[in-house]
């Protein structure tokens, strides 16, 4: 990433602490006759009573969505509602995490607080405001026993959030926490949130009503089924956090996140190891553990040395399958399947990863020689995770590998029920051979990218780390469709801007198309941004009425010489994929990437944009980008084993 | 024509939007929005050693290669060949193969070019060390001056930070910058010490006709 000022997208300078607001726009439901369906207007009226219509309501509502919602009661989405106590407490990790949370919502802290569990003096000076508006003599700033019992009843003081009725129709943010409460419970398929209460989420409402409430359904979300769905799923509101009274939107968490990228089909996350590849290091030592576990004899010296005993063994293993596997003393992919098998945890791991993902509507990868390459050890008294890097072209600063400590060494893994702990410690280390990932070094500054480094990079602090998190598997959190932004965040997507201009969707989604076809992207930008429309429910509208048109092909195009120079373009067929089409048919410059960030989400952690998305509640490294290495936990040392701040 | 490299990245502003192309005679023409080495139009002539490599690599290369997919962060990049027409080569990362080759080669034809300024602005320090845009090239060049955005960087050692520096400076608006025209910036900085490295950058917009086009001149002295 280039100079200080720049707006690339993960690598802003950091800034005071902002927030993602909610839009201004009318809450309250509006009825809008004729929305909806023949058969969810008949259910408003009164559908047959009793078991009949019971089943009728179930051929309506789907009968996956019904065993969606049965299979899976009404907590999963975890912790408490945003009821006084819920919001954040345990969710996020250490105390003072949960201090500054408490803080903010008390507007304590001038603006709101990052909440990364770090008592610094933006969060003593949140104390010390505390203890003197409360009379809490003297005023220390240290959030002592009679503080933090102070700051815990003024937290469990706060009023609930004020729900409303909606019914069919309805419009405006409420809707859209409904939408992603419903989600976060099972609803399927997915709702978008969109803040309309539309003839899709009346089918969700009704689903849960019948599963969840055990009711005869009214097609409403009304206060027994907001208490319901608070209950099950907390965050959907938003609150005025710090003295600013900062609107900050809470997140709903959805899911168990997964913020790795999407694994190419068919190849094995284990490096070719033995006769023709990997003969030493973590991964001959993860091969003589479980070729060990899997009845070794003799036991292999656990040394990382692939000598001959250890290819013995392993060809000894390989004759020993049923059907056997060639013994040729290669742990290719179909050898490593059958050691996971006969032996699934390890001490010692070596992984290489390949992977894709979509950002901005296009598709990104690490695969071959280029696929993420990482390895990890459980110690005595750590878990150590390193990327071995080989830095091509110039030697990289030293400040980067301390880089990649501050920000990722702060999460250790707990296992709850028994009490075992172990910090999760990540290194960048320098060497080369066949699992170390290649980095050129490049001189100057630039924009970075996961194989390209600049040496002179003024924001390498936050450069370095992101670009680590790709070198261990981590995909991109920014320009995300809905669905990989809730899998790789493990929360929905921001309500947003729920009202948008005064322009009707389908109207932006015409524009938008034509804008495409003429491969103008300062139109799409003008039709979109420029006519107010800001990221979240609104800009998700323009998506489904996109979706709706037919669709063009818009014609291949020569090379523009500019200034400034257009690439040579082939044809595009558009897909009715805003996303995709966008990044198809525009050239890709400013106005096409912000149209395309306003109808995509992003998170502000380091995977995602900061720059763009200053999130106080999701930032930096979270404990969802450690969800690998505290599965590996659980395998190695048994239970159930999380990322908690240290 | 007988080659062409575009590289568009739209995420950072100001964007890049860069190309460079070969003529059958070794012309070399382009224009740079992000760069060390001046910012405009740029053309000149490739010496007929480095003209034979770059038609080796393209007649070594051949048809279009498969789709590779390009890494998290990088940016467009398409090659236009007479024998293929455009190609996507951000995924054809260093290293051995010919398409990589002349991918590797048809990039640093972008650097080349700065050999070669016609109408172009570049940032260097000043003797006080404050920034100083200069005009680069024979021909001149309509540049907006009215808010430039300029940034320090301060190095010591091997790149160990030593302090940074983030300012606007108001200038005179639009003005026509020809051979021998400067413009000082001044910059609220000072970093002490023998080895410290100042790098510097300014954004501003070049004029082309009524197109704005918004530019970044780097100062690196090491790069
Ligand atoms: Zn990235």
């Amino acid at each position: 990433m280039a100079s200080a000022n720049q707006r690339t997208p993960e690598f802003e300078p950091p800034e005071p602490v902002g927030v993602r607001r909610p839009d201004s726009g009318p809450t309250g439901p509006v009825m809008l006759p004729g929305a909806g369906n023949a058969a969810t207007a008949r259910m408003l009226q009164g559908a047959p009573a009793g078991p009949a219509g019971l089943a009728e309501l179930s051929r309506l509502a789907g009968n996956s969505q019904f065993a969606r919602f049965v299979a899976q009661p009404p907590a999963p989405g975890g912790g408490a509602p945003p009821t006084p106590g819920g919001v954040g407490a345990g969710a996020h990790g250490g105390p003072v995490q949960e201090l500054q949370v408490k803080l903010s919502r008390l507007q304590a802290s001038a603006l709101p607080l990052t909440e990364d569990g770090r008592y610094g003096p933006l969060t003593e000076a949140a104390v010390r405001n505390f203890q003197t508006s409360a009379g809490i003599v003297p005023v220390t700033g240290v959030a002592d026993p009679v503080t933090k019992a102070a700051i815990d009843a003024a937290f469990a003081a706060l009023p609930a959030p004020v729900r409303v009725q909606l019914a069919l129709g309805a419009t405006g943010p409420d809707v859209g926490f409904a939408q992603q409460k419903l989600n976060a419970v099972g609803a399927n398929p997915r709702l978008v949130i969109n803040a309309v209460f539309d003839a899709a989420m009346m089918v969700a409402v009704i689903a849960y009503e019948i599963a969840a409430l055990h009711r005869f359904p009214n097609g409403t979300v009304d206060a027994a089924l907001w208490t319901a769905l608070d209950a099950g799923v907390k965050g959907g509101f938003v609150a005025s956090e710090g003295a600013s009274a900062t609107p900050v939107e809470q997140n709903t968490p959805s899911g168990t996140a997964d913020s790795l990228g999407a694994q190419v089909a068919g190849t094995s996350l284990h490096p070719v190891t033995g006769v023709g590849g990997l003969i030493q290091g973590p991964a001959v030592h993860e091969l003589q553990q479980k070729l060990n576990t899997a009845g070794a004899s003799p036991k292999l010296k656990d040394d990382g040395s692939f000598g001959p005993l250890t290819r013995t063994a392993l060809q000894a293993f390989q004759s020993g399958r049923v059907p056997p596997l060639p013994a040729t003393g290669t742990a290719d992919k179909a050898t490593w399947d059958a050691l996971d098998v006969a032996a699934p945890a390890s001490m010692t791991g070596a992984v290489e990863r390949q992977w894709t993902e979509v950002v901005g509507g296009a598709t990104y990868s690490m695969v071959g020689a280029g696929a993420s390459h990482y390895s990890w050890e459980i110690q005595k008294t750590r878990m150590l995770v390193t990327a071995k890097v080989n830095f091509v072209g110039l030697a990289a600063p030293g400040a980067w590998f301390g880089h990649v400590e501050a920000m990722w060494n702060q999460y250790q893994g707990v296992d709850a029920a028994s009490g075992r702990s172990l910090p999760i410690d990540f290194k960048m280390s320098s060497g080369g051979g066949g699992d170390a990932n290649t980095v050129q070094v490049k001189p100057g500054t630039g924009r970075a990218n996961a194989g390209e480094w600049f040496v002179a990079d003024p924001n390498a602090a936050k450069t370095v780390p992101h670009e680590f998190g790709h070198l261990i598997g981590l995909q991109d959190e920014y320009q995300l469709h809905p669905g990989d932004y809730v899998r790789v965040t493990g929360h929905e997507p921001p309500v947003g801007d729920a009202a948008g201009p005064a322009v009707a969707p389908n109207v932006i989604a015409t524009n938008l198309q034509n804008a495409m076809v003429a491969r103008n992207s300062a139109n799409a930008h003008a039709a979109s941004v420029g006519a107010g429309v800001k990221g979240g429910a609104f800009a998700q509208r323009v998506v489904q009425e996109y979706a709706k048109l037919a669709t063009v092909t818009v014609p291949a195009v020569a090379a523009v010489a500019g200034p400034p120079p257009v690439p040579a373009q082939p044809a595009v067929p558009l897909t009715g994929d805003l996303l995709f089409d966008l990044n198809a048919a525009l050239p890709s410059d400013n106005n096409s990437y912000e149209t395309i960030q306003t109808f995509s989400y992003s998170s502000g952690s380091i995977m995602g944009d900061p720059g763009r998305v200053s999130d106080p509640h999701d930032h930096g490294a979270q404990p969802r980008h450690l969800g690998e290495f505290v599965a590996i936990l659980g395998r190695a040392l048994g239970g159930t084993w999380e990322a908690k701040r240290r | 024509m007988i080659l062409r490299l575009v590289i568009a990245d739209g995420s950072q502003s100001p964007a890049v939007a860069e190309s460079v192309e070969v003529a059958e005679d070794g012309a070399l023409t382009g224009w740079r929005s992000v760069s060390d080495g001046g910012v405009g139009w740029f053309a000149g002539r490739l010496p007929a050693a480095e003209l034979a490599e770059i038609q080796a690599l393209i007649g070594a290369a051949g048809a279009a290669p498969p789709p590779a997919r390009p890494r998290p962060e990088a940016a467009e990049e398409v090659l236009e060949l007479t024998a293929t027409g455009p190609v996507r080569i951000a995924g054809l990362t260093d290293g051995p193969g010919d398409w990589p080759r002349l991918a590797a080669a048809s990039r640093r034809l972008l650097d080349r070019l700065t050999d070669f300024p016609r109408a172009a602005v570049g940032v260097s320090r000043t003797p006080g060390g404050g920034a100083r845009l200069e005009h680069r090239g024979t021909d001149p060049v309509r540049v907006d001056l009215g808010t430039v955005a300029v940034t320090a960087t301060a190095w010591r050692g091997y790149y160990e930070p030593a302090g940074d520096w983030a300012g606007e400076v108001t200038g005179p608006g639009e003005v026509e910058a020809g051979p021998e025209w400067t413009y000082d910036l001044p910059i609220g900085f000072e970093p002490a010490g023998p080895d410290v490295t100042v790098h510097l950058t300014a954004d501003f917009v070049i004029l082309s006709g009524p197109t704005r086009i918004p530019v970044r001149a780097k100062y690196t002295p090491d790069a």
